[in-house]
């Protein structure tokens, strides 16, 4: 942690000084250098205050985060999150490849609903190009994005109740992930990374085994995701757990760029779908569930919610799919003239952004890619002050970042 | 070249062994038998004057050795019984089921580096698994398994159980410091915390048990409730049970109190910095505290080893007593294992085309287990202690598995929730409890 | 696009507008200078006729002659998306004022943004490095940065593919600096 990374530790030539001390010295006082106003603050211990590095490597950091947390006793005074331990450069990756191969760098972003990463930059992608999407192909995208909006959301529910030490919910959570998977599987040939949308289109009609998966889950589903539900809603621990935990309120949540379901927790029924529409949700029905508690809680019920509406949307699709073909005829190799063009879509997680420039080349000049769980890891440091370690947590795995796309 | 060494060249390494171990043998066995004929009288005697030492030397020994199994039993129900609530096979690949699956993780243990990081405190770090270990063992030793079978049969025995549970928060707290490891210290003060607090309502629960019984020995704590089901404390004492179980369970560090190695907050607790046999002890620990806070449950609340109704074992089935037929039970020692192989061979040996062999081999195996079921049931109905045994290990099996069931099904408490709910609603249930109890016994008694 | 929304602008920030409003698609564009960033974002904010409330995203641009901090708003009082662009940043030291006065959810963006381009934000409390190890020297977005492995480079660059072996007669040396034509 301090700024001195390379070569041996100066002391370890001095024969009068062990390894021990060397070691011992460099856990206990590895703070670092303070470079700004709030690391000063930060890595300035009180009496009785101690440091605990949580992560890279911890059971509960969805991945590879590592937080610092400043400690008194159980009570966490501060909490500063470190990122990087995943990061791949992957805006700098998309300005070397073509437009085409740019989607296929922001898919593994998010690898638990990894669909909502190649909407954003197709439908940018799609308006610097001036494409005209098929009405078929945009169902189909509403189709598979809200049967991986479920997948994602079903899984986040296991996952809060892991995080809060209950083994079981999380693998009763795969029955309902393994089984749109495999059925995202039967037509994008992928269970985790599916790379299904294309500029124009989709890559590949909807099959037929697809549709009898889909058939045969969506008659069994509503109960089947009510049953696991019943698993832990009602928990007293569960509920005793999440009440009253991390409570963003309103103002706090726009003031903190907050998007998705985390939001409308806190009361703001932002929805893109709603908000901003795009693709072919403004011909749909559905609510915007919203909850006004702001925490733990009321996030992790939203989840629930939303899954019902999301089903409701399926079950529209299906109904009111027109046929024709998935895909706008498009070169291989594109040129949109230069612009700028800047698209959202709303997935599981909040809003997944891609702003990208074109020179008129056949690269991006620019692509930004916002991703709601980075914005969402901020709120860390906010909600879990003053609150115990198990609460931060609880508190973290509320707000459902994944690591892919915080560190990008 | 000599005639010894040229036998010796000309034997494969198994007769190598067997020339050195066996001369070894003899010689061992010879000395053995001097010394035995010499010193043996003055050795007789000395134990027959110290009857109990004997005794409490040969019950350590068998409470360390079925502390083995038993955790055995309970890791492999743990393992299987979640896998099976959590829609997994769980293990099946060692031994049928599975079944072996926690002997590997033994030996993985036992085969594992013995490692220690830099910068613990390396003598309070080695010893503190052993006290772990020592203090679940030894409460094994007061309680009673059968009639007859214990440890030892101390008039304080509840005292004493209380005595080595606290010893674990001693060792709990010194992994904990010793490790040299901040998650490790906040999993050893936790488990400091926890089991000091719950340690008060598990021990106030008991004593209106003890008012009904009078005593606190654990054997005559069973007597008092044998008859049948209607004599179990738990009529008498319902609200004592469940104070009883909720702090067993936090005292046995159990889901949904196992914050001392909540693995979502501070890894794993106080054993962070423990690996190979060092872990395994507090693993091994762990769940034979599992297996003796079932015990103790059903020891205090359930009737121990007694039958819940009247049962009619054990009989004496006259007649069947081998000792009364003299040198006919010698020729029938002999005789019946070959004729009974026998006959259980021959429907195989005629009615398929196997070999004569094989059909012996399984005659063989077919008799071992015809046989050794006999033995088990006439074991069961004519003796009193295989029938305490097979009641007690019943009833506490069904509390191991109620705790497995537990952590498969909640979640983890918080750690204020934790304290909250011992202080604030455990200890005055527990007071409430002792006054109700004394209060009845006055009334009944005048 | 959003007529009214267009006017709207141009009646309120006239003077400040380094360029023409531009619409396209669903999407509004102004250009201010980086010293009215805190003046615009403010009205954008609190103005009741604007009320864009919410800050979808911030991003640093790097055009190769100078640096951009480019913000997208959300209204509800329109149906576009408001893209901000904070123009004419200087490449060798870009400053720009920081708007987590307004959006403190702005904080990680503006690091982000420092720690791909360098740009510094003045009143973020934070300005540190968030991906990259603190000992890091360069800013990997910026134009002058180009992978060490120029096989990545596709032909429309006239680099080798990774494919060929030999270089291609018309290669660019990698020392240039592609510039925006977009601006």
């Amino acid at each position: 942690m301090t700024t001195q990374t390379h070569g041996p530790h100066p002391s370890l030539d001095d024969p009068s000084i062990s390894v021990e001390d060397v070691v011992r010295e460099s856990i206990v006082d590895a703070v670092p250098v303070a470079r700004t106003e709030r690391e000063a603050e930060f890595y300035t211990l009180r009496d009785g205050e101690l440091l605990l590095n949580m992560g890279p490597q911890h059971p509960s950091t969805h991945g590879v985060l590592r937080i610092v947390l400043k400690l008194d006793g159980e009570r966490v005074v501060d909490i500063d999150p470190v990122l990087g331990y995943l990061h791949r450069g992957v805006e700098k990756l998309c300005e070397n490849a073509d437009w085409h191969q740019a989607i296929c760098y922001t898919d593994p972003l998010e690898y638990v609903a990894s669909l909502f990463c190649e909407w954003a930059p197709v439908v940018a992608f799609e308006k610097l190009a001036d494409v005209t999407v098929p009405r078929r192909a945009e169902y189909i995208r509403v189709l598979t994005g809200e049967l991986n909006r479920i997948s994602s959301h079903a899984l986040y529910m296991g996952w809060f109740a892991l995080d809060l030490g209950g083994l079981t919910p999380i693998l009763w959570s795969f029955i309902e992930r393994d089984e749109i998977v495999e059925m995202l599987a039967a037509i994008t040939g992928q269970k985790l990374l599916f790379n299904y949308f294309r500029i124009g289109g989709v890559n590949g009609d909807i099959s037929h085994e697809f549709m009898s998966r889909l058939g045969d889950w969506m008659s069994r589903a509503g109960a089947q995701i009510e049953a696991n539900q019943g698993l832990l809603n009602e928990n007293e621990i569960l509920v005793r757990r999440a009440r009253g935990m991390g409570v963003l309120d309103r103002e706090t949540a726009l003031r903190m760029a907050v998007t998705g379901p985390n939001i409308r927790a806190s009361g703001v029924p932002f929805d893109i779908r709603r908000a901003h529409p795009y693709s072919v949700y403004p011909e749909l029905e559905f609510d915007v569930p919203t909850r006004q508690e702001g925490d733990s809680l009321a996030r992790y019920l939203l989840r629930g919610d939303e899954i019902k509406q999301s089903l409701r949307i399926i079950d529209q699709v299906l109904h009111e799919m027109p046929d024709g073909p998935v895909m706008a005829t498009l070169p291989r190799l594109i040129r949109p003239r230069p612009g700028r063009a800047w698209a959202a879509v709303e997935g599981p997680r909040g809003m997944y952004g891609t702003y990208a420039i074109s020179d008129g080349t056949d690269q991006p000049f620019r692509m930004r890619i916002h991703d709601p769980s980075f914005v969402h890891l901020q709120l860390v440091s906010l909600l879990t002050p003053g609150n115990l370690i198990a609460d931060t947590m609880a508190i973290m795995a509320s707000l459902d970042p994944v690591m892919g796309g915080v560190d990008k | 070249m000599s005639i010894a060494v040229v036998t010796w060249q000309r034997l494969n390494l198994l007769g190598r062994i067997l020339a050195i171990v066996v001369p070894i043998l003899l010689a061992l066995g010879l000395v053995t038998i001097g010394v035995a004929y010499v010193a043996g009288p003055y050795a007789v005697g000395f134990l027959a004057d110290n009857v109990p030492l004997l005794r409490f030397v040969a019950a350590i020994g068998a409470v360390l050795l079925l502390t083995i199994p038993t955790a055995f039993i309970v890791i492999y129900l743990e393992l299987k019984v979640i896998a099976r609530m959590n829609l997994r096979v769980g293990p099946d690949r060692v031994g049928p089921f599975g079944t072996a699956m926690s002997v590997v993780h033994g030996l993985k243990f036992l085969s594992k580096e013995d490692f220690a990081p830099t910068g613990v405190d390396l003598r309070v770090f080695t010893l503190a698994p052993v006290v772990v270990f020592g203090g679940s063992v030894m409460t094994f030793l007061v309680i009673p398994f059968a009639p007859g079978l214990f440890g030892l049969d101390m008039n304080v025995g509840m005292l004493y159980l209380f005595a080595m549970s606290g010893l674990t928060v001693v060792g709990l707290l010194m992994a904990g410091w010793s490790s040299f490891n901040k998650y490790s210290l906040l999993g050893g003060l936790r488990s400091a915390a926890q089991m000091v607090s719950y340690e008060i309502p598990l021990t106030l629960a008991l004593v209106g048990v003890v008012l009904l019984a009078g005593t606190m020995s654990l054997n005559q704590l069973v007597l008092a409730q044998s008859g049948s089901i209607a004599d179990w404390y738990v009529w008498r004492q319902p609200l004592a049970l469940i104070i009883f179980v909720i702090a067993g369970i936090a005292e046995a560090n159990r889901s949904p109190f196992d914050l001392t190695e909540a693995d979502q907050e501070i890894v794993a607790g106080f054993a962070t910095e423990y690996s190979g046999m060092r872990f395994g002890f507090f693993f091994f620990a762990e769940y034979v505290n599992v297996f003796v806070v079932s015990a103790l449950i059903v020891t205090f609340f359930f009737g121990g080893w007694t039958a819940p109704f009247d049962w009619p074992f054990p009989v004496v089935i006259s007649g069947i007593d081998p000792l009364a037929w003299g040198v006919g039970s010698l020729i029938a020692l002999l005789l019946v294992p070959v004729v009974g192989t026998l006959v259980l061979a021959a429907p195989f040996w005629l009615s398929s085309r196997i070999s004569t062999l094989q059909a012996l081999v399984i005659g063989f195996i077919l008799f071992n287990v015809v046989a050794v079921g006999l033995l088990l049931g006439w074991a069961f109905v004519s003796l009193d202690w295989v029938t305490g045994l097979f009641w007690f290990f019943a009833k506490s099996y069904v509390f191991v598995f109620f705790f497995v069931w537990l952590r498969g099904t909640l979640p983890r408490v918080r750690i204020d929730q934790l304290m909250g709910f011992a202080w604030k609603w455990l200890l005055p249930a527990a007071l409430v409890n002792i006054f109700v109890t004394a209060a009845v016994i006055v009334i009944v008694n005048s | 696009m959003d007529r009214a929304l267009r006017s709207r602008l141009e009646r309120r920030f006239g003077e400040r507008l380094l360029s023409p409003v531009v619409q396209r698609h669903d999407e509004t564009e102004i250009r201010v200078a980086a010293a009215d960033v805190v003046d615009t974002v403010r009205a954008l904010h609190d103005e009741p006729d604007l009320h864009f409330i919410l800050l979808a995203d911030l991003a640093g641009v790097d055009t190769g002659t100078h640096m951009q901090v480019v913000y997208h708003l959300w209204s509800e009082r329109t149906a576009d998306w408001l893209r901000v662009v904070a123009d004419g940043l200087d490449r060798e030291a870009p400053r720009c004022p920081s708007v987590t006065f307004l959006w403190k959810g702005a904080e990680w963006m503006e690091r982000e943004a420092y720690d791909m381009f360098g740009i510094v934000f003045e009143g973020n409390r934070d300005v540190r490095r968030i991906y990259l190890p603190a000992a890091y020297t360069s800013f990997p977005l910026r134009k002058d940065f180009h992978l060490a492995d120029d096989a990545s480079r596709s032909p429309g660059m006239g680099v080798r593919p990774m494919e060929e072996t030999l270089p291609p007669r018309d290669a660019t040396p990698a020392t240039n600096i592609r510039r925006a034509q977009a601006g």
